[in-house]
This record gives C-alpha cells, structure tokens and sequence, in this order.
C-alpha cells in the first residue's frame, strides 16, 4: 500500500509539473498581452509538403497570432468555412470556392500560389500513355481498363480529377479498375504504387514521396488544364458570430505579400525546383 | 444481564420464512450452542443477532436496547466479532490478517504486535506468521480466522461451523484449543454447529433450531440427554451415532 | 527492407540527438493521456465501485451502456466531441476544439467505460460473504471501501492499463478533436498518421519506437506494482 502511494503520488506530481511547465510556456509567449486563435482549414497537400511548417511560424510571431492548422481535404476545409467553424481558408477548388464566395460565406478571396497536377504512373506505362495531354490520356486508360487510383474524398484534387473526366465526358465510377481510396495525397499515392496504379497528384505531395517509389514516374504534366490554383479567404464574420475577423484579414494580406518571397524559394533546396509558383492577382 | 435478545423476530426470503423466533436472550457469560440439520436457519440466525442483516419483522436488542443493523454505532458494531465458516482471509500476511481488526480500531503499533503474538501462539501458528493468507491450507486459515476474532476481546463472540470444512484430526485438536481459550477469556459465544460432538465438547447451553424455529433450548447436558420431542428426531441421530 | 533499416537508423539518430519537436510531442503526448487516464482513474473507480457493490433498479442498463462504452469506437466520440465543441455546438463558447483538452475529453471518454465497466466487474466478483465479514471486523464505511480496494488491487491496475492502452493507441479522435497542430494539439499517433501521409517512414518509425518504449515503460510500471505482492 505504501508503494501504491508513492507511485500514486508520484504520478500525480508528474501531471501537477507537466501541466505547470505548460502554463509556464503561455506565460512567457505574452506577458504584455495574450496571443489570439486563429483557425485555418487548409489542404493536406499544403500540410504535406512543409510550406506551412515555415509560412504560420513567421505570420505567428509577427502578429502574435496563434494559427491553429487544421489539415484536411479541400471539400472538409470548405464545410469549415460555410459552417463557420474556421476564420481562414487556403483551398485550391476555384469552383467550389466560388460557390462560398457568392454565398457570401467567405469574403475576401485572393488568389495567392498554384501548383500543378501531373499524372503519375508506373514505369511500363499499360495505357502508353506518355507524353499525351490530359483529356488523351484519360480516354486511353478509360478504354484500356488500366488502374487508376481516386482520392475519392472530394478534395481538391479528387475535385479536380472529376472536372477531368467530365470534361472527357467519361464516367469510371463504379468501373472495376477505378480505386477510390477516400484517403489523403500521400496515402493514395502509396497505394497506386503499390497497385501499379495511375493517379493524379500535385507534384509538391509527388515530389516528397518519389524516393519511397521508384517504379513510378510522371507521365503526363504541362498541361493548362492541371493548374492547380490555390486561393486564401477569410470566413464572413458577419454571417457567424466567433469568427476572428481581424486575424484572417492579417493572414489573407499576409499570404498575397511576404509569404510570396518565401513561396517562390520553396522547395529548390530539397528537390532543385521550387514546389509553388508565385499567382497573385 | 441478557446481552443480546430477539422478540417476535421473522426473517423472509421469497415469500418464506426463513426464521420465525417469538423470543430468544444471550446472557453475559453464556457461551451457547445452536444446532440444527443444514438448511435450518442456523447462519440467518447468526447474522440477524449480530446485526449484520436485519430482520422482516420484530426487533434485536442489544443490552435492552432496540438496534439495527444499519444504524448500529461502529463502537457497538465493535464488542461483536464474528468468524464465518469459510476463513476469508486477506491476500497479506498472516501476522497482519490477524492484526486486521486492530488496525482497523486504530489500536497502538506496541499493544498490537503484543496481542498478535500471543494470539499467534494460542493459536499455535506463529511459525506461519510471514506467510500469505490466501496460501494457506484449511486448517491453518481456520485458525488465523479465529485469532483474529478473538484478538478483539469482543463482548460477544459469534462462531459459525468454525470446523466445518476441517478434516477429522485437525478438528479435534483446533477444539481443544478453542475450549480452552473460551474457558480462559470468559467470552459471551455463540456457537453455531450442526455436530453435536463439537457442541457438546465447547458448550455451556444449548438451543436447538429446526425449520427456523426453536425447539429446545436449556443446559448442553440437559438438551442432549432430555431432548423434548421436536428436538429429539435431530439429537437422536447423533446419540446413536457416537454414543454420547 | 532497407527502408526498415534506414527507418531504424533514423530514429536512432532522432532519438540520440534530441529533436526538440519530437522531444515536445512525447511530452504533449504523456500530459494528455496521464491526465485522461487520472481524471478517468478518479471518476471511474468510484462509479465502478459504486456499480459493483450496490444493487438498485437500472442498474443493469448502466451496465449495458457501459459495457458498449468500452467497445466505443473512438471516432465516434471524436465525432460527438467535435459536435460538441464546434463554434455553433452547444459548448462552442468554451473554445475547447482544437486544444489538448479536447484530446483529453476524448480519451476520457474512451478509457472512463473501460475502467468502471472492469473496476465493477471486480466488484461484483467479490464474495457477499467477505462483505459482511469485512463489516464484522468493525470497519467503518471509509476502511471497508479500503479494504476492499486494496483485495481488488489486481483486477483495478488492469482495469487503469487497460484504459491507458487504450488512451495510448488512440488516433481517430485525437487527430478530430484536435487537429494534429504542430507545437500544440500533435501527438505520437496522430503525427505518425501525419508522417506516413508525408512519405516520410523514417519518422513514423522513429516515434513508433517512442510510442512503444512509453507504453513498455508505463505499463511494465503498472505492472510491477500489480504483480508486486505476488512472490510470496
């Protein structure tokens, strides 16, 4: 029993200093005043490939703002916005985007970075589809039945791969070569390696996982058609109460002017190009 | 002075009656019996007068005071100690199993390890002072179950079927041994049984219990050897059996 | 293979020269799950006694709901906390979401049916007959339920390295109601999630080794103190 006690206690002790040396933390960041939340719903591609990592610590301390990230696919970080449970948005869905923007459930939209899409597949290549443009390519792996991997979680990207199809007029879902996986870039991009499987990514998520598949290679990019364009907004505060207006009106100025210098420089160090491009309206 | 009495007590279960007593007293000094064949309301019996289940029906006193078994104060709670049939020890050693009532009085570490000595050595299991509780074999458990009753110096005592589960040896001698002890410490006891050889070895008085009622109740020589004629069916089996 | 091997050999340079980052998450990750799994400890034992030792009508319902309780998917309680903790949700005002307390509301939620759905189990296992004993030995209300505590000890450490197991491995909710926030709301799970989605397999391995040797350390803890007395 008296061991009992003292782990008891000991325990305890250890959660007290954990908690305190955490309250110590806070202090220190403001003693003149408390730094403010901001949430940001953003794509995981922007999460995935580091960018944020350098951009939110700057904007953070500079405005002494405290940028909560929430990573998810475009369509959830959308849903955040609409529903007012974020103050800021990085998306890359143009049209889906819009949609919020005539709602007015965001304001402020500004177009700040793109990045493009690539077809990715294996190196054999089934549906010889190398070198040709989108709307080609997607009709010969139509026809020839090969394996394509789908998002299928309504990001931006998956948004942006029915836009493709449509475009083509084909319809794959529910064909047995069509693989939906309803999960992030950097998983389905695993698992069309795994399946020897064509998929359509941003080239920052491809870039970052190439070395974990060597089989695989770009086979189609340069197309206008793949801009994958990314746009920052601020949730309307007039439509939801909570919302930190003035916070995601810093970080959309924010985005459109000092980021720009650290976006364009992005990248080259790792992988020798830059993974985003500067698009400022 | 009776020390404890039932009046008009019921005990039902199911829509049975259990125990059905109109009256029954324990004197200071008594150190009674209570017999019966299996199923006969012998441990109801105990537990009801030691306030540890209250009865349907009619009241138990204590010193000629009302009780219950939920309001009884934790200072009268404590003059009543009861071994069970099965030991129940705790997983700890047998030194502290023993000691278990006195810490829990909050008596004084010196007094404490005094008396668990000495009842150790009544008990003859000092040798097994260090070992766990839970490890030991019936006949040891039994013994450390009565110490640690016994070491309370309780006002009453209540003993249920304390050899019931022993085999024949073991039992003999744990008997003497606690007839001698009774004999020395003058514990009011109530002594439950449904043998009639460990009765008549250890008790004063007697009082048969059949069907939840009792029979006959009286002097242990008296009762054995004059069994009125509810009692006599049940005694009479055992006197022809060992010839008492 | 090799990316085992090289996995292996970076999370052994991680681990050597202090990552502050990773130093930070282990820390963040111990706070939240130590501070669920206590405030868990300090509710569920008392319930699950309760539950145990008394009968009273509904009793069997409870235990049914906590009995489903301890199989309670943790992303359907990421789901409900979320809910609840939106902007527009009912405790919206608290602005708890995305904060390690929401993490820990979670967890709570997840261990606290585990550790009163096996504390009563224990409970309910003990001998009607050694209650009484117990009552006869003169305890009063406090020592009983000490004794009693202390008799149960085995089957109640269980029940608490269950419930931390179950704190530990937890990532659905965690990566939910907090939001996987770099410096703030990350933990080993649900920054390993993060990691793999990365591509980055060395570092998922890495904090995998931490998330075991924690759970190693933590229940081998447990462990030995439950085992303690046994050597007799």
């Amino acid at each position: 029993m008296k061991i009992n006690r003292k782990i008891f206690a000991l325990m305890t002790l250890f959660i007290l200093i954990m908690t305190a040396c955490s309250n110590e933390n806070e202090s220190v960041e403001g003693p003149t005043n408390e730094p403010q939340d901001m949430i940001l719903a953003t794509t995981t591609s922007t999460q995935d490939s580091g960018l944020l990592d350098v951009l939110i610590p700057i904007f953070e301390e500079k405005y002494n703002i405290n940028v909560k990230t929430i990573a998810v696919g475009t369509g959830q970080a959308l849903a955040m916005g609409e529903r007012g449970e974020a103050d800021a948005l990085l998306t890359h869905a143009p049209t889906a985007e819009e949609k919020l923007v005539a709602s007015e459930d965001v304001i402020n939209r500004k177009r700040v970075m793109y990045n493009d899409f690539i077809i990715v597949g294996p190196e054999r290549d089934p549906a010889e589809i190398q070198g040709m443009d989108v709307a080609a390519a997607f009709q010969q792996i139509f026809e020839t039945g090969a394996i394509f991997v789908s998002r299928g979680d309504d990001s931006g990207t998956h948004k942006m791969e029915w836009s493709l199809w449509e475009k083509a007029s084909l319809d794959p879902s529910g064909e047995e070569w069509y693989l939906e996986t309803g999960q992030g870039m950097g998983s389905t991009l695993q698992l069309s390696g795994e399946r020897e499987g064509y998929v359509l990514t941003d080239r920052a998520t491809y870039l970052s996982h190439a070395g974990n598949m060597e089989h695989m290679e770009i086979l189609v990019e340069g197309d206008d058609e793949l801009l994958n364009i990314y746009h920052v907004m601020q949730v309307n505060d007039r439509k939801y109460e909570r919302i930190n207006r003035e916070a995601a009106n810093l970080f959309v100025e924010f985005m459109v002017e000092e980021a720009q210098e650290i976006i364009k420089e992005f990248g080259m160090e790792e992988y020798g190009q830059p993974l985003f491009f500067q698009y400022t309206e | 002075m009776n020390i404890l009495q039932m009046e008009q007590v019921k005990f039902v279960a199911n829509k049975e009656v259990l125990l059905d007593i109109p009256y029954f007293s324990l004197g200071k000094g008594d150190i009674l019996g209570l017999i019966g064949p299996n199923g006969a309301g012998k441990t109801t019996f105990l537990k009801l007068l030691s306030f540890l289940q209250a009865p349907t029906e009619g009241d138990v006193l204590y010193k000629g005071e009302v009780k219950h078994a939920d309001t009884l104060s934790i200072e009268e709670r404590r003059q009543l100690a009861v071994a069970m049939q099965q030991s129940l020890l705790f997983d700890m050693n047998v030194s502290n199993n023993v000691a278990i009532g006195l810490k829990l009085r909050k008596e004084n570490r010196k007094v404490m390890k005094e008396k668990v000595d000495y009842w150790l050595e009544k008990f003859h299991i000092s040798h097994l002072a260090k070992k766990n509780g839970v490890s030991l074999s019936g006949g040891e458990a039994q013994r450390v179950n009565l110490a640690r009753a016994l070491i309370l110096e309780p006002e009453v005592l209540f003993l249920d079927e304390p050899f019931a589960a022993l085999d024949f040896p073991t039992k003999i001698q744990l008997m003497e041994d606690l007839k001698d002890i009774l004999k020395d410490t003058n514990i009011t006891t109530l002594f439950v049984s449904h043998d009639l050889i460990e009765i008549n070895n250890i008790t004063k008085k007697l009082a048969v219990i059949i069907e939840g009622q009792l029979k006959q109740m009286g002097n242990t020589k008296d009762v054995i050897h004059h069994p009125n004629e509810q009692a006599a069916p049940f005694l009479g089996k055992w006197k022809e059996l060992y010839t008492i | 293979m090799g990316l085992i091997y090289e996995g292996f050999l970076k999370a052994i340079e991680m681990l050597l020269s202090g990552d502050r980052e990773i130093y930070e998450i282990t820390l963040t990750t111990l706070r939240v799950c130590l501070s669920a799994i206590l405030v868990s400890t300090i509710i569920g034992i008392p319930l699950g006694v309760l539950i145990g030792l008394h009968s009273f009508p509904g009793k069997k319902i409870i235990l049914i709901f906590v009995n489903i309780g301890m199989g309670l998917p943790p992303v359907v309680a990421g789901l409900y906390i979320t809910m609840l903790l939106w902007r527009s949700g009912p405790l919206g005002h608290l602005g708890l979401l995305y904060t390690t307390h929401a993490i820990i509301m979670a967890q709570i939620v997840v261990s606290l049916p585990i550790i009163i759905g096996l504390t009563s189990a224990a409970f309910q296992q003990i001998d009607s007959k050694m209650l009484m004993q117990i009552k006869a030995l003169g305890a009063t209300k406090l020592q009983r339920l000490v004794i009693l505590l202390k008799e149960t000890k085995l089957a109640i450490l269980a029940a608490i390295i269950a419930g931390l197991g179950r704190v530990l491995a937890e990532v659905g909710a965690a990566m939910m109601v907090g939001g996987n926030i770099r410096g703030d709301t990350r933990i080993l799970t649900t920054s390993m999630v993060m990691e793999v989605s990365k591509g980055n397999f060395d570092v998922a391995i890495a904090l995998s080794f931490i998330l075991m040797t924690l759970a190693f350390i933590i229940t081998f803890l447990l462990t030995s103190l439950q085992q303690r007395k046994r050597r007799v």
